[in-house]
């Protein structure tokens, strides 16, 4: 989480009357409380490197894995809404639909994810200006894959 | 024999799964949700897919996902484990249409058995004991009078267009039967505006027996003896035990012998299970089948030892049944309870959380299949059964004995569990006589909650 992120988690708890807030990811922890004055008080545990009572060998598998091990304060990616083959352009032919420095917006068509034998069109939903392309054409992806970096406008 | 299989499920059943992979040498590949990122069953298998949100509706029981998932992969087959898909027809169906292997019988079978009318049908068709029961709606105090003669007392008045327990009256005799009849009618037709009822024989005390049947795509099908799951709460097992302190050996042989028949009947392939609720006096009735591997699979493996699992998959791929379930005999007891992480004490009030430290039990005689481990979080969004310990002895009193040492050695720190109540039912005088049908756990908390009014025994 960055202060922002934080900012506004604070703020939405002022306006609901909430006083404890708590988020683990990963490795990441956060806890926000409020005291009786209604001064917010946080705790924000670095990551630590493993697990204290896991046994050795459970490290994250190889293939086709995304694990999100430390908080990354960086540009938003656009992630995939589903599991199929990843395709950058409308045809082996054609040019990209997006590539570095690409400007879109929320009904930007920017890749193509075929699942089950259709084409699913995904679309930016944000606007910004590509920094990235993470997804490779004909690769496999899974849910919640980052496809694109993107700087948002 | 297939080079890859997919596992549509999660928790301590996929992991069961994965290692009947691993030992047949087919690779596995896992799916899971975001809440699943660290579980044990995505660690284990050689390739993991993310398929969705953490909600079961976003993820596990998202066919087109899990359909993709297995596309991307490449695998030659689905195993469903139990509960997500696993007695979907359709899902089974569109397996099929993609030229991927469904690990169980065909959707027709689902479909069939999954409709309990049907079943009832089918069982009856077969020859199979079903509750007996008025063929339809009873019109008049006379042809109450002759449906209960004809089932025997006591009988159960419903409401055919019933639920919630309304327009339900017992009879254990012609009085309270014309009294009954007439005063279900009126509560039915008040609460659904339907006088009509029906008929069903009441079994007091009943003991929930189910048979494990295996079957091959050559037609051999064998049943692997039976587990008695009467220990229940609410209708969900909390214990279950093979054999069953109430069956003998001709009894056994009767109603496997009926479970056959019936797999028979709907040309059944690959495992399933047979539940039949019987009374104190052996009388059986059918209830319904489940066309999946069931949770208590491992108390049948332990007694028979086979492996159901890992059969299940040779049978997929076309093997026929293996030597292992030739001339099957119970060759020791076997005790399942299941860890669940809820307060039993509490109302049963899930108990979703880190598990600090965990120290399962082990030495001769125990088994446990589970997918937790120290510093594991627990998820809120699946079921809570967080593994399964089983008792193995060469008699029941052996297994009852391994099971009170496990249950007193296990520690699962930083959320409740329902080990304690196992503790109690352990330790229970009429259980370990074998004397308990379904309402022994409830009989047992009412009786705590008597005698236990200000203290909290943790």
């Amino acid at each position: 989480m960055d202060l922002k992120e934080i900012k506004t988690v604070i703020d939405l708890m002022t306006k609901n009357g909430l006083t404890e807030f708590e988020l683990e990811k990963g490795q990441f922890k956060i806890r926000i409380c409020k005291d009786g004055q209604g001064t917010p008080q946080y705790t924000m545990q670095a990551p630590v490197p493993t697990i204290a009572h896991a046994p050795t060998y459970l490290q994250p598998s190889p293939a086709a894995h995304v694990a999100d091990s430390a908080p990354k304060i960086s540009l938003p990616s656009i992630n995939s809404p589903m599991v199929g083959t990843f395709y950058g352009s409308p045809s082996p032919d054609s040019s990209p639909y997006a590539v570095v420095g690409t400007q879109v917006n929320e009904e930007s068509v920017i890749c193509i994810i075929e699942a089950m034998k259709v084409m699913n069109e995904i679309k930016a939903e944000m606007s910004g200006i590509i920094t990235e392309v993470l997804g490779e054409s004909g690769k496999p992806v899974e849910f919640g894959q980052p496809l694109f970096r993107i700087k948002p406008l | 024999m297939f080079e890859k299989v997919l596992i549509a499920n999660r928790g301590e059943i996929a992991l069961r799964i994965i290692r009947a992979c691993k030992e047949l040498g087919v690779h596995s590949v896992a799916v899971y949700s975001e809440a699943d990122q660290d579980s044990l069953h995505v660690q284990l298998a050689d390739e993991a897919i993310c398929i969705g949100k953490a909600p079961s509706n976003e993820s596990y029981l998202k066919i087109d996902r899990i359909i993709s998932a297995a596309e991307i992969a490449d695998v030659d087959a689905i195993h469903p484990g139990y509960g997500f898909l696993s007695e979907k027809a359709h899902f089974a169906e569109v397996c099929e249409s993609c030229h991927i292997k469904f690990i169980g019988p065909s959707a027709d079978s689902i479909r069939r058995m999954g409709d309990k009318a049907i079943a009832r049908d089918t069982a009856r068709k077969a020859g199979v004991p079903i509750t007996p029961g008025s063929d339809g709606p009873v019109e008049t105090e006379q042809e109450a009078i002759r449906v209960a003669k004809k089932i025997g007392y006591p009988v159960m008045i419903k409401a055919v267009a019933g639920g919630g327990g309304k327009g339900m009256r017992p009879a254990h005799n012609d009085v309270s039967l014309v009294q009954g009849f007439h005063a279900a009618r009126m509560e039915a037709e008040k609460a659904f505006g339907n006088p009509s009822v029906y008929m069903e024989k009441l079994i007091i005390n009943p003991h929930h027996i189910e048979f494990q049947i295996m079957a091959d795509t050559k037609g051999k099908i064998v049943h692997v003896g039976e587990r008695d799951c009467s220990i229940q709460r609410r209708n969900q097992k909390l214990l279950e035990e093979s054999p069953s302190p109430l069956l003998t050996a001709d009894l056994r042989k009767k109603m496997g012998r009926a479970a056959i028949k019936l797999a028979e009947s709907v040309n059944y392939v690959n495992a399933g299970t047979l539940e039949f609720l019987m009374d104190d006096a052996g009388n059986y009735y059918f209830m319904e089948m489940n066309t999946r591997i069931q949770v208590e699979h491992p108390v049948t493996e332990e007694v028979y030892g086979v492996d159901l699992v890992k059969e299940q998959i040779r049978i997929a791929a076309g093997e026929p049944l293996g030597k292992d379930f030739d001339d099957l005999k119970p060759l020791r007891h076997a005790i399942e309870f299941r860890v669940n992480a809820e307060d039993p004490f509490n109302n049963f009030q899930p108990s979703p959380g880190k598990i600090d430290l965990y120290y399962a039990p082990g030495g001769h005689g125990i088994r446990v299949d589970s997918h937790v481990y120290g510093g594991y979080s627990i998820p809120p969004y699946y079921d809570s059964m967080i593994g399964k310990i089983i008792a193995i002895g060469r008699d029941r009193k052996t297994a009852l004995d391994r099971m009170t040492r496990a249950l007193d050695e296990t520690i699962i720190r930083g959320i409740r569990t329902t080990i304690p109540l196992g503790q109690l039912i352990l330790k229970d005088v009429e259980f370990r006589r074998g004397k308990y049908s379904t309402s022994f756990v409830q009989n047992l908390m009412d009786q705590r909650a008597q005698l236990m009014p200000q203290y909290d025994l943790k």
